[in-house]
């Protein structure tokens, strides 16, 4: 797990109670935005949910069927933007980033797949806010954390 | 969405989670052998649900007895058996389920009778420390990873193959779906021991609908497949890695056993 947050006596107890008792982990029922990062070469998806009240993020929460990456980079993210304005949630992605350090390819389309989920609740908070009746908004992942076995070697 | 299945659910979950939480091995496998039981309970609730032309998903709203005493997991426990009374109907599945809860309500104030069952649990206490052997730093941190992957993925497979069981009239996809589903409780009460072992025994995160309202089961199959193959390469690596020649040769015999979880799979493809 990140590289740059381990701690020289093994396993960051940060990262392992994000593993144990993820924040903000579910469904949220009174929501104005819901969106959806898919990888449909692996299958995983990560669903976001907003509750904006002028323009703050009042609640969020998330679920996800993916990996530990995943799940501790949707904890940590959506602590860090709740009761926040959504400008500070769309640049707190590039805080993460900094956060979480170098990350191997996998970690970063982890990463992504939680960002993207966001942007697309985000659309979809604004798209219903327009008067668009869209029940949620979806994003393709250009790229899929799933290594593709002819080029696992390379 | 149904009351009863979901009240079920969690008591399944209770039950597992307090048969891993006890060390004494006779009052963890008899508590074992009843959530086996509130398992069919569960796929009978199901069926019932979907005859009836309900419907139910996996929504939980529980949360885990931490306590470090036997007595104190097992009260907590009789008090979710008797909660769940209320809500069950008057049919002769109804009378089932109230005569096994019965049973196991004898049971638990059996072993409450006695002193002696009251011994500290450790199942909780976060040490991470495998009592068998000293793994070091880099080793428990994967076997951390590992357990605390795998539990999860145990649990999200058997709710998966059990919810695909009930909607199937293909007998061969429910024979199929019944054995990995044996497989996976398997599965789950092993990890879920082992995590217990190390003193990190959690719940595994709740299941979302977009995980289990498979509406591709050739991709799903394909999908799982490729996460079967992962989770054989996680094995082999924990086996090679793993200072512990028991546990080393464990993660050999589950690494072989995913293994032929694929041509179980591939017969849902046929």
């Amino acid at each position: 797990m990140f590289e740059n947050v381990n701690m020289p006596e093994g396993m960051n107890p940060e990262v392992l109670q994000h593993l144990m008792s993820p924040n903000n982990y579910g469904k949220l029922e009174k929501h104005t935005g819901v969106g959806v990062a898919m990888d449909e070469k692996s299958g995983e998806y990560v669903i976001f949910y907003l509750n904006v009240e002028d323009n703050i993020i009042k609640e969020t929460k998330f679920a996800t069927n993916g990996c530990q990456d995943t799940l501790v980079i949707g904890s940590m993210y959506t602590e860090m933007i709740i009761n926040n304005d959504l400008g500070y949630a769309s640049k707190a992605i590039e805080k993460m980033q900094d956060k979480l350090g170098v990350m191997s390819p996998q970690q970063v389309i982890c990463s992504e797949i939680v960002f993207n989920s966001f942007k697309a609740a985000v659309v979809n908070d604004e798209n219903r806010k327009n008067g668009i009746n869209e029940e949620m908004h979806s994003i393709q992942m250009e790229e899929s954390c799933e290594i593709d076995e002819d080029n696992k070697n390379e | 969405m149904n009351k009863l299945f979901k009240q079920k659910h969690e008591l399944w979950m209770h039950i597992t989670f307090a048969s891993f939480s006890i060390n004494d091995e006779e009052i963890k496998s008899r508590l074992y052998e009843f959530s086996l039981i509130a398992f069919r309970h569960m796929k009978w609730i199901s069926t019932d649900v979907l005859e009836s032309s309900g419907n139910y998903n996996y929504d939980r709203d529980m949360t885990l007895c931490t306590q470090d005493r036997v007595f104190a997991i097992l009260m907590n426990l009789k008090k979710e058996v008797e909660n769940i009374q209320s809500v069950y109907f008057s049919s002769v599945l109804g009378d089932r389920l109230r005569s096994d809860d019965k049973y196991l309500l004898e049971y638990l104030d059996d072993i409450l009778s006695n002193h002696k069952n009251n011994v500290s649990t450790t199942a909780f206490n976060m040490k991470r420390t495998w009592p068998d052997n000293d793994l070091g730093v880099e080793q428990t941190d994967a076997l951390t990873q590992f357990l605390l992957a795998e539990v999860y993925k145990e649990y999200e497979l058997i709710l998966i193959y059990a919810y695909m069981q009930a909607r199937t009239d293909n007998i061969t996809q429910f024979s199929v779906y019944q054995d990995l589903v044996d497989e996976s409780l398997f599965h789950l009460k092993s990890f879920g021991n082992m995590m217990a072992k190390l003193g990190l025994l959690n719940l595994p995160r709740e299941l979302h609908e977009m995980t289990y309202i498979i509406k591709d089961l050739d991709k799903f199959v394909e999908d799982g497949i490729a996460e079967e193959e992962a989770a054989k390469e996680m094995c082999k690596e924990l086996s090679e890695s793993i200072k512990d020649d028991k546990l080393s040769k464990f993660f050999d015999f589950i690494n072989f056993q995913e293994s032929y979880h694929i041509e179980l799979m591939k017969k849902l493809l046929k």
